[in-house]
């Protein structure tokens, strides 16, 4: 049986969704950091690098600073500059 | 029996996220006590003109565990830095008709002045740190995600601060 490349699962909201035409992708993960993630990400999907620039991570119902590990399987999401209210 | 904890009593707090409308009312009396003598209640209204361009409706969407949390940690802040005895937020999801309320906030304190205090203490933190977003929908058709820029300040708050609350 082939061995797969581990996975994490990038949800994604609003113009970032929009961008990326999906609700989600899939990055190849073998561990790193937040920051690490975001280049990756920046890497495989040149077309949300604009917005991607403006916004945070989340890992599960947390904001996540740049240094923080991203374990394989994680629950992350690109947030974008907000605007509620 | 067990003693009462010798904690603070339990103070009315109120977080949701509906897609029905909001009863603004509710909210206000989520957040009565007998103790408070200022009841503060803002209600945000879907506007129909933005830079000049006729809206027709908004639709929010949200990362609905993580605003719960947000939401959740800016209301205990709230009390805690106004000494409130209640407070609460209710924010829509979905399609907003304009005119309608997306977001209310409630704030009860002894005194007004804490209560009109947080109330704008809360929605300034609120349309800073909440992951919600809103598209406008306009009169000619189009739609368009409303994203500002990130203060570096809000970003490394919502970092740093709501990671522990």
């Amino acid at each position: 049986m082939r061995e797969e490349t581990p996975t994490v699962r990038v949800a994604l909201f609003a113009g970032m969704a929009e961008a990326a035409g999906a609700r989600s992708v899939d990055v190849p993960w073998n561990g790193g950091t937040v920051h690490d993630l975001r280049q990756a990400i920046a890497a495989l999907f040149p077309v949300v690098e604009p917005l991607l620039s403006k916004s945070t991570f989340a890992i599960g119902d947390r904001y996540a600073a740049a240094d923080e590990p991203v374990p394989v399987g994680a629950d992350v999401a690109i947030i974008p500059p907000v605007s509620g209210g | 029996m067990s003693r009462q904890p010798p904690e603070a009593p339990t103070i009315p707090e109120a977080v949701m996220l509906t897609r029905d409308p909001i009863d603004p009312n509710a909210l206000l009396a989520a957040v009565a006590d007998v103790t408070a003598g200022g009841n503060v209640l803002f209600v945000g209204t879907t506007r129909s003109l933005t830079d000049g361009a006729t809206t027709t409706c908004l639709a929010y969407e949200a990362h609905e565990p993580l605003a719960r949390a947000v939401l959740a940690g800016l209301v205990a802040e709230a009390r805690d830095r106004f000494a409130l005895v209640g407070c609460g937020v209710v924010h829509r999801l979905g399609t907003v008709a304009a005119g309608e309320a997306s977001v209310a906030v409630a704030a009860s304190a002894p005194h007004r002045k804490a209560a009109f205090a947080a109330g704008e203490w809360l929605m300034d933190r609120i349309k800073r740190e909440v992951p919600i977003w809103k598209c406008e929908h306009r009169l000619d058709g189009s739609r368009a995600w409303v994203h500002g820029d990130m203060s570096p300040d809000a970003l490394s708050r919502m970092a740093e601060d709501r990671n522990h609350p």
